[in-house]
């Protein structure tokens, strides 16, 4: 029995899901679920299709190229068994796992920090370039004849009260 | 050998089938239509076509019928005379001679009508030729048809007749009605013929195969004989008769010695004197049939004394064949086949008897050097008396020996299953004989799926080292990371820089929306000059909101806004100013005056009941004189007028009028008179 990868999203098909196309030349295509199998007969290409696996990395959303997946590889040829390789092996899957998983998680975070530095320049330049509509220009600003007068508000007692609590 | 096949001779039809098929034949393969007014040549061909098919159809199926029944002269004589006796040759070459006249006939006058047709001067009397033509043609075939019908019913009883080979082994079965004859053929051969308690059961031949010393007889039951003159036999006899006449086959005369068959042994006894000249160099054997009832040795004196008399004659046969004289044991046989006992000793010695003749023959004939080649087995010459047995190793014969004991001692899988409790309680261990590094892991299981990994892809012997290098990278990447979290960009906003983004972004927004509003209302908004605005959106309280809003004083702009606006352009005066100033002069008094009267016209108040004229022009709007102003209004009027974009004809689009449409001025009518249109 084995898990194998849809070839259309790459996400992993358990025993008993999804359906197997043989073509005539004998390459076998596994589809998890029948909306990957719509989208192969539609010819569609998954590496142009949002939200498969194969979009992600070419695209570079998701993380391509690490050792640990190194770890991951189909071996045609049966070792012979041994227990404490066996043991260390499920030990060691888990680690792995935890390992490739931060990494991933690394990856996309780079990703979009990016963005949050573009976006203050962007602000910054706006602010700069679009004053014109909420403040008057610093000329005429200066000029105390052509302003409007501050007007002062009076403060209620109880926050006075609470100034007195803040400095002691 | 030949096989005589009747069952491949066509149908022949009916005469009016016959006909019928002829003539539809010819209507569907020639051509079918013609008019009068083609030329006379190709009139003519068409008909002598028609006329020269049918002929050709005619003589073409008489031809097949006539070639496909055998000719009662070239086939082997025993058919021949089978034939003649079943279906009597005169009648039967009568029948084929009409069916040649007619052929005949049907040729002669097709060619005679096809040379009439070559004159023939118009459609019609073609037609005519034709007609009759195919008529005759016609009439012949109605008139043979009693033969046709004959031939149909000889065809059929042709195809039922046995395939009977005159040239291979026979053996013929002969004798009294209800002797046994059938019992014995369905005894030895898979034949299935009728047997019934009454005489003439079997009316036909039948033919039956079988087998001795690899080699193939032909068994021929014929139809039981009556001790008759050879003029009053009917039918069913004469069949038996031209068999026993024509094929050269072992004969086995039966005898019935219990006499329940209805005749005593007498009369057969006499049957077979007055036949036995058909059995003239045919090996015979007298069987004596129905021995269950009545033992050979039980019968009375005179019938054995005939049977003796029978079986002189049938050693004299044996004599003639050059057979030795004494050897009369295969000559007089007994058998029931009820019991069946005897029945196989009847034909074994059938068999060989026939087998001995024919292999004499063969000696005689010239032919036989080229077939004794085939005969010799060549055997070497012994050289001395030496004894030469075939030789097999020791050590062959050892392993078999010790194979034969190992057999039994080891002990197999399926021995332990039984032990065990058999098939459903047992399930074998697969792994007994796994060669590990520990005995104990052998019946160990290990999963295959791990949290949507498949285990078995990760096996690796070197797979800890390979872990300890991945967890050290790792742990190298995270410090790494620690560090650069420091490393943050200082460009953060401040909270009133940020405040007055979000106002920018707001009016941003509601300009946006605004303008997406007037875009898609244009089409159906029309375009109001300014001065008209009535949501008003252009009053100067709104702008002093707007700069207030900014921060700035909107009193000094208000003001100047006030002052250049379009309903003050016409006014050189203020009305107060009008009021209080009246010390210019009397000098303007005329002015005054006149001044006067036209703000009396143009006072607010006037300016409210009656509007302006459109010819009008007010200082401020950019025309010269009224004229350019009416002329300005006329193009915006125009400007407003839908283009004509469906390329339907307009007013300027030139018209060509129908002055007579053809309907009207020409055209018979269907029903009624055209006196007038």
């Amino acid at each position: 029995m084995r898990l194998e990868k849809c070839w259309f999203c790459s996400s992993t098909v358990y025993p008993g899901h999804g359906i197997q196309f043989v073509r005539n030349d004998a390459k076998i295509f596994r589809f998890c679920r029948s909306k990957c199998h719509k989208n192969f007969k539609m010819k569609r290409n998954p590496r142009k299709v949002k939200w498969t696996k194969a979009y992600r990395r070419l695209h570079g959303k998701d993380m391509t190229q690490d050792s640990t997946f190194e770890f991951e590889r189909k071996r045609n040829r049966p070792e012979r068994y041994d227990r404490n390789l066996a043991e260390n092996t499920l030990k060691a899957i888990k680690k792995i796992d935890k390992v490739r998983s931060n990494r991933e998680a690394k990856h996309i975070e780079k990703r979009m920090k990016v963005k949050k530095s573009k976006e203050r320049r962007e602000a910054a330049k706006e602010l700069e370039q679009s004053i014109h509509l909420v403040k008057p220009p610093s000329v005429l600003a200066q000029d105390p004849s052509l302003t409007l007068p501050k007007i002062k508000v009076k403060v209620s007692q109880q926050q006075t009260e609470e100034n007195h609590a803040m400095e002691e | 050998m030949v096989q005589y096949n009747f069952k491949k001779i066509t149908v022949v039809p009916s005469g009016k089938d016959f006909i019928d098929i002829i003539l539809s034949r010819t209507q569907r393969q020639t051509p079918t239509v013609v008019h009068k007014g083609y030329a006379i040549s190709r009139l003519r061909q068409f008909y002598m076509r028609k006329v020269k098919y049918t002929q050709q159809n005619f003589h073409e199926k008489l031809s097949t019928i006539i070639e496909e029944f055998p000719r009662l002269d070239d086939i082997h004589p025993f058919y021949g005379d089978l034939l003649h006796v079943l279906y009597n040759k005169d009648h039967y070459k009568l029948a084929l001679g009409q069916v040649n006249t007619a052929r005949n006939l049907i040729s002669k006058i097709s060619k005679d009508y096809v040379k009439l047709l070559k004159y023939g001067d118009s459609l019609y009397r073609c037609k005519s030729l034709k007609v009759a033509a195919l008529g005759r043609m016609c009439t012949v075939i109605k008139r043979i048809g009693p033969s046709l019908a004959y031939l149909e019913q000889i065809r059929q009883h042709m195809a039922r007749l046995p395939s009977i080979d005159p040239n291979t082994r026979t053996i013929l079965i002969c004798g009294y009605p209800n002797v046994g004859k059938s019992s014995f053929i369905n005894k030895i051969t898979r034949a299935d013929v009728d047997v019934q308690p009454y005489a003439f059961t079997t009316k036909s031949l039948f033919v039956g195969h079988t087998d001795y010393k690899y080699l193939r007889y032909q068994v021929i039951d014929t139809p039981g004989i009556l001790d008759r003159p050879f003029e009053d036999r009917n039918i069913i006899e004469m069949c038996s008769i031209t068999a026993l006449a024509h094929l050269r086959a072992a004969v086995l005369f039966f005898l019935d010695i219990s006499g329940s068959c209805g005749y005593s042994i007498a009369q057969q006894a006499a049957l077979f004197h007055s036949i036995k000249s058909l059995f003239m160099n045919k090996p015979l054997i007298i069987v004596c049939n129905k021995t269950d009832l009545q033992p050979l040795e039980g019968i009375s004196e005179e019938d054995m004394k005939l049977i003796m008399e029978m079986k002189a004659e049938a050693v004299k046969t044996v004599i003639g064949q050059g057979g030795e004289p004494t050897n009369d044991e295969g000559v007089l046989l007994t058998m029931s086949t009820l019991t069946e006992e005897g029945v196989i000793a009847v034909k074994n010695a059938a068999c060989e008897r026939l087998l001995d003749q024919r292999v004499e023959l063969k000696m005689k004939s010239k032919k036989i050097n080229d077939c004794l080649n085939r005969f010799h087995v060549a055997i070497p010459k012994p050289r001395d008396q030496k004894e030469r047995p075939p030789c097999i190793p020791q050590a062959v014969l050892e392993a078999k020996a010790k194979q034969a004991a190992e057999k039994e001692k080891r002990k197999t899988e399926k021995d332990l299953e039984d032990e065990n409790g058999g098939a459903g309680v047992y399930s074998a261990s697969l792994r007994k004989h796994y060669i590990l590094a520990n005995e104990e892991w052998k019946e160990d299981v290990l999963p295959e799926i791990l949290d949507g990994h498949n285990i078995y892809d990760f096996i690796d012997p070197d797979i800890l080292q390979k872990l300890e290098e991945l967890e050290r990278e790792e742990g190298a990447r995270l410090e790494d990371e620690e560090n650069e979290d420091f490393e943050m960009d200082g460009e953060e906003l401040t909270p009133k820089e940020q405040a007055a983004l979000a106002e920018i972004r707001k009016k941003k927004s509601l300009l946006i929306q605004e303008h997406r509003m007037k875009k898609s209302t244009a089409e159906s908004r029309s375009i109001v000059p300014r001065k008209f605005d009535k949501d008003r959106k252009f009053t100067t309280e709104r702008m002093g909101r707007q700069l207030s809003a900014l921060g700035l004083d909107p009193s000094l702009a208000i003001n100047r806004a006030r002052s250049r606006s379009l309903s003050r352009r016409g006014r050189k005066r203020e009305r107060s100013l009008d009021r209080g100033d009246n010390d210019a002069g009397d000098a303007m008094d005329m002015d005054v005056d006149q001044q006067n009267k036209k703000l009396r016209m143009r006072s607010r108040s006037r300016s409210r009941s009656k509007s302006r004229p459109p010819s009008e022009v007010a200082p401020g709007e950019g025309f010269k004189d009224s004229a350019q102003k009416v002329k300005a209004l006329k193009l915006a009027k125009k400007s407003v007028k839908k283009r004509n974009k469906d390329a339907r004809r307009g007013e300027a689009d030139r018209v060509i009028p129908t002055l007579k449409p053809k309907h009207l001025f020409s055209g018979k009518r269907s029903i009624g008179k055209t006196q007038r249109r």
